[in-house]
């Protein structure tokens, strides 16, 4: 706009002059205000869309940096909010102008394309079975039948170990589920309702899909053909019935960066009367709250998760557990470590319970370097009839080893083979039955990170009186502070507040969507191999479990340092340990969300169309969204300022103000701007309307301005060697940079492109009632001093409106600023500031080499207009 | 909130009985005579009889879904302004519906004061066509 203001002025000016030239019937007269009144709507409406556009690809731009979650839905909401606004100007335009801009139609559907096509994008399941068995599943198959069950099919078919029987309802019958009778699109509509912050309706729209799923018949192709998987499996079984364990084995799941570590539900111990209802809860369980967050922090794309369904004859474990075939806190660490309970390895995972822990060593004999034996006052074992139980541990077996030294070894052998073939650590589930067959339950990538413990220099025994805990274990190193907040039922969940300090008596599943808010967590029970303990490494969160005593030794809103790797957790925030504290991990960054937004965002932000004076400047030539509103901004407010001219309509000239003196200032009134018809050359401020225009005249005039700077010798030679090369600097020459401001106004309305000396700025604001819709745009630029020196102006005008609350870039040569959605007393205290600035920033490029005039003229300028502000 | 009395009459038609008349009471609180209608059928009736400045139309209906009724809106009145309401982001709606004639288009959950806004354009929009209009006529 700024170009394209300045050229007009040339234009504009031989106009004026015989503005008063034909005459026009009083029908004409009356027709063209109509439709200078209807253009001008067009134009404000035009204008609203555009704000609409500028906050939208902020918030875009936001995300990238990759700091903060965000979903799906604020990806399709975002760019449906400006394709959709980008259109309406698109139509206001051609209201404005009709049919001259017509080509933008088409630039708009070629990005439109290209953006559907980036959105609608979605993995093609070619494979169309619905049921695979076991044994013909191979880590070949992740997109059929999730990552879970390929490598367990690769541990039973290639690795030749022991797997439970089973199969797999795949991915493509996730499919035929979730398209019969419209489920998905429900789904669909329910989080697109919920908004783009789904997360605050999360516990509604959670249980509002979950039902929906729960209440949703089990198409009959996916019926018959887990019916024969099923029978298949009996009739190997001598035709005895076969209790199965259901379990999740979504897309994503068990993957190298993401584990979704108990996200989804599994279900143990199922008899197949039952089958289908579990079925559609571990497929309801792609919805659960904990899985929905997990998704959010970690940019999973809901389209791209489907649930595929393993389905395994159930082991009757005596003893399960997990296995890291690698320490997964010291990546220097190659022992192997067993974890291991009485009954079924749930009670490790779920993490309310402490475990035996077995360190072996992997050379050739397997020497088991450490065994830690620990009270296991409970198990988890199968009922006889269907389903698990918690019960006490029998025949006082709590403190025996869950492992007898030969399991131990050959658990040991195990890990070393799968991690051999994986070629990657491994996080592996196992059981052994009561024959002492050992079966394999799952195997996922272990992911390792090290400790990092202060060095010798930090002595700690100044802190002694402060420590409240001591011992527990590692489950996720780090350090971090935070006041206390003890979780003790679902409900508090809600409670929760961001970067408090989780502290729960047992480490469940269920507490995993609190993580990623908490500053640290810890736990009376559980260990580092439960999902708990995984989740919190995942998001980098310093976790301390199996701390008895912990909720009696911490009240409430205590603050707290928590040092993981020591085990310990003092009273208040011990400064010198949080040097210790890790960098937040951007988990956004490169997940699939947010290469979508990224994507899409090319589609939309970047801005080619920089130049409206350059002949490229075409509706053509757009190939973005950014190019598209850059191009019509600019023409419509050429269209608005020509429209007197082009229909010889003296009522929409502009007139020159007379404030005390005829000033070098032109405004054209496009509405209410005026007080009154004003029939004369002249326009006095006490008949001007527009509130923003007023608003910052005030500032300009508010504080004389100093005069130039004190200029040094080169200063001086700056100016004149510019004014040699560039003679539209030298006032008095003719240019297409006319020594002229001008400003089209309407009540709420006020744009305004002016040259004062050396520099250019623009200015546009919107303010009125409607603070939603108010902004305010500035952007500066040009200076007679060198290059190095007008940046420095630049860079010292940012810093004065980033103090004042706008949103201040630097590009190239000229600094942009904007702010939007105050109400309109903030407006044009802002607006003041921007006349305050227009007039008292003129030649100080020239003091930019002298850092003491720069902190006079800083300090100056601040005082200026904090008084300013306070009348 | 704005209290000043507008005084035009605004067809709100949504099936979902909640959102409709929570909006709708909000929407007389701010001035507005609000009509309702909790259907396309009883919308068209609506729009013949008591002849509405501007409506606010859910596009997921049961029965005549919402791009149908707004058409057969057009068909009574030409000048009516039509904003959509959805809770599908999909763009091909929305683009589709404004290149048939639709004023704006909302996503829900709305914002009050932005609906109120769109509300009073559409109002003003009508009135400079309707004026264009007879202008032309003359």
């Amino acid at each position: 706009m700024l170009n394209t203001l300045a050229a007009l002025s040339k234009k504009l000016f031989s106009w004026t002059q015989q503005a008063d030239g034909p005459v026009l019937e009083s029908a004409e007269v009356e027709k063209l205000r109509l439709t200078f009144k209807s253009r001008y709507h067009s134009f404000k409406l035009l204008l609203a869309a555009n704000s609409r556009i500028l906050e939208a690809m902020a918030d875009i731009e936001k995300a990238l940096q990759g700091n903060e979650p965000f979903s799906m839905s604020f990806v399709q909401t975002h760019c449906t909010s400006i394709s959709v606004n980008v259109f309406r100007m698109i139509n206001d335009m051609e209201n404005i102008a009709p049919g001259k801009y017509n080509a933008l139609r088409d630039s708009f559907i070629a990005i439109q394309k290209r953006i559907d096509g980036l959105l609608g994008a979605k993995k093609q399941i070619t494979d169309q079975r619905l049921v695979i068995p076991l044994e013909a599943v191979n880590s070949d198959m992740t997109d059929l039948v999730g990552g879970k069950m390929a490598n367990l099919g690769d541990v039973k078919n290639r690795l030749n170990m022991n797997v439970p029987a089973g199969f797999v309802i795949t991915a493509a019958a996730h499919d035929v589920f979730m398209n019969a009778d419209g489920l998905q699109r429900e789904v669909d509509r329910l989080f697109q309702v919920a908004g783009s912050d789904e997360d605050r309706n999360l516990d509604l729209v959670s249980s509002q899909i979950r039902q929906l799923i729960m209440s949703a018949e089990v198409p009959e192709p996916i019926y018959l053909a887990v019916v024969e998987a099923y029978t298949r499996m009996k009739e190997e079984n001598n035709g005895r019935e076969i209790r199965m364990a259901v379990r999740s084995s979504a897309f994503g799941e068990d993957a190298e960066n993401s584990s979704f570590a108990g996200q989804y539900r599994s279900e143990l111990n199922v008899g197949f009367s039952q089958f289908f209802y579990y079925y559609k809860q571990v497929m309801a369980s792609k919805y659960s709250v904990q899985a929905i967050t997990y998704k959010l922090n970690r940019g999973f794309r809901d389209e791209d998760i489907a649930m595929c369904v393993g389905c395994l004859a159930m082991v009757d474990a005596i003893a399960g557990g997990v296995i890291y075939t690698r320490n997964p806190l010291d990546t220097r660490d190659d022992a192997i470590y067993i974890n291991s309970v009485w009954g079924l390895p749930k009670a490790v995972v779920d993490g309310n319970d402490l475990c035996d822990l077995f360190v072996v060593s992997r050379d050739d004999a397997l020497t088991i370097l450490r065994r830690e034996v620990r009270p296991k006052g409970y198990q988890i074992v199968c009922f006889e009839d269907e389903g698990c139980i918690r019960t006490e541990t029998a025949d006082g077996r709590g403190d025996q080893p869950s492992l007898t030294d030969e399991q131990v070894q050959m658990l040991a052998d195990h890990a070393v083979r799968i991690e051999q073939y994986y070629e990657t650590p491994q996080d592996i589930e196992w059981a052994i039955d009561s024959e002492g067959r050992i079966s394999i339950l799952q195997s996922r990538p272990l992911q390792q990170m090290d400790m990092v413990l202060p060095g010798p220099e930090l002595d700690l025994r100044r802190f002694a009186t402060a420590l409240v805990v001591e011992g527990g274990i590692n489950a996720s190193p780090g350090v971090a502070s935070g006041t206390v907040f003890k979780v003790t039922k679902k409900v508090d969940i809600l409670q929760f507040p961001e970067g408090a300090v989780l502290v729960v008596e047992q480490a469940l599943p269920t507490w995993a969507p609190l993580v990623a808010r908490a500053a640290a967590v810890i736990s009376e029970q559980g260990g580092f191999a439960g999902h708990l303990a995984n989740v919190a490494r995942e998001f980098g969160i310093p976790a301390l479990f199996g701390v008895t005593g912990a909720m009696a030794r911490v009240e409430n809103g205590d603050l707290v340092t928590v040092a993981a790797d020591l085990g310990q957790v003092y009273l208040g925030c011990i400064a010198p340990l949080l040097e210790w504290k890790r960098p937040e991990p951007k988990l956004m960054i490169g997940s699939p969300v947010f290469e979508s937004l990224k994507e899409v965002s090319r589609q939309i932000i970047p801005l080619h169309l920089l130049d409206p004076e350059s002949r490229d400047f075409l509706p053509q030539n757009c190939k973005t969204f950014h190019d598209i509103t850059r191009f019509i901004h600019e023409k419509s407010v050429q269209e608005m300022f020509s429209f007197g001219k082009d229909h010889s309509f003296s009522e929409r000239s502009s007139k020159q103000l007379y404030y005390r003196v005829p000033m070098n200032w032109w405004i054209l009134n496009l509405d209410d701007g005026f007080q009154h018809e004003i029939k004369g050359k002249y326009v006095k401020l006490e008949d001007i309307a527009s509130i923003p225009m007023l608003a910052f005249w005030e500032g300009f005039a508010a504080i004389p301005w100093d005069g130039p700077p004190a200029m040094d010798g080169k200063g001086m030679t700056s100016i004149m060697f510019k004014s040699t090369m560039n003679p539209s600097l030298v006032p008095g020459i003719r240019s297409k940079y006319a020594d002229r401001n001008y400003f089209m106004v309407s009540k709420n309305y006020c744009t305004l492109s002016s040259r004062l000396g050396y520099h250019f700025s623009t200015m546009e604001a919107m303010v009125s009632e409607r603070s939603a819709e108010n902004y305010l745009g500035f952007k500066f630029k040009g200076g007679a001093a060198d290059f190095e020196r007008c940046m420095g102006r630049i860079r010292f005008i940012r810093e004065i409106l980033e103090r004042y609350g706008f949103r201040a870039v630097v590009n190239a040569d000229n600094v942009d600023a904007r702010m939007e959605g105050h109400d309109m007393d903030f407006m044009i205290s802002r607006l003041k500031i921007l006349g305050y600035l227009t007039l008292h920033t003129r030649q100080l490029d020239m003091i930019m080499n002298n850092s003491a005039l720069v902190s006079h003229y800083m300090a100056k300028l601040t005082k200026d207009i904090d008084s300013l502000l306070s009348r | 909130m704005e209290k000043k009395q507008r005084g035009f009459k605004v067809l709100l038609v949504d099936d979902e009985d909640i959102f409709r008349e929570a909006t709708a009471r909000q929407l007389t609180v701010r001035g507005f005579i609000v009509l309702t209608a909790d259907r396309g059928e009883t919308a068209l009736t609506l729009v013949k009889n008591e002849a509405p400045e501007v409506v606010v139309l859910d596009q997921e209906m049961p029965g005549m879904h919402g791009s149908e009724t707004f058409i057969q809106i057009k068909k009574i009145n030409p000048f009516i302004e039509v904003i959509m309401l959805t809770g599908n982001t999909s763009v091909d709606n929305a683009i589709e519906l404004m290149q048939l004639g639709t004023f704006d288009y909302l996503m829900k959950p709305i914002n009050i004061d932005e609906l109120l806004y769109k509300i009073e354009d559409a109002y003003t929009r009508k009135k400079l066509n309707e004026e264009q209009q007879r202008d032309a006529g003359l």
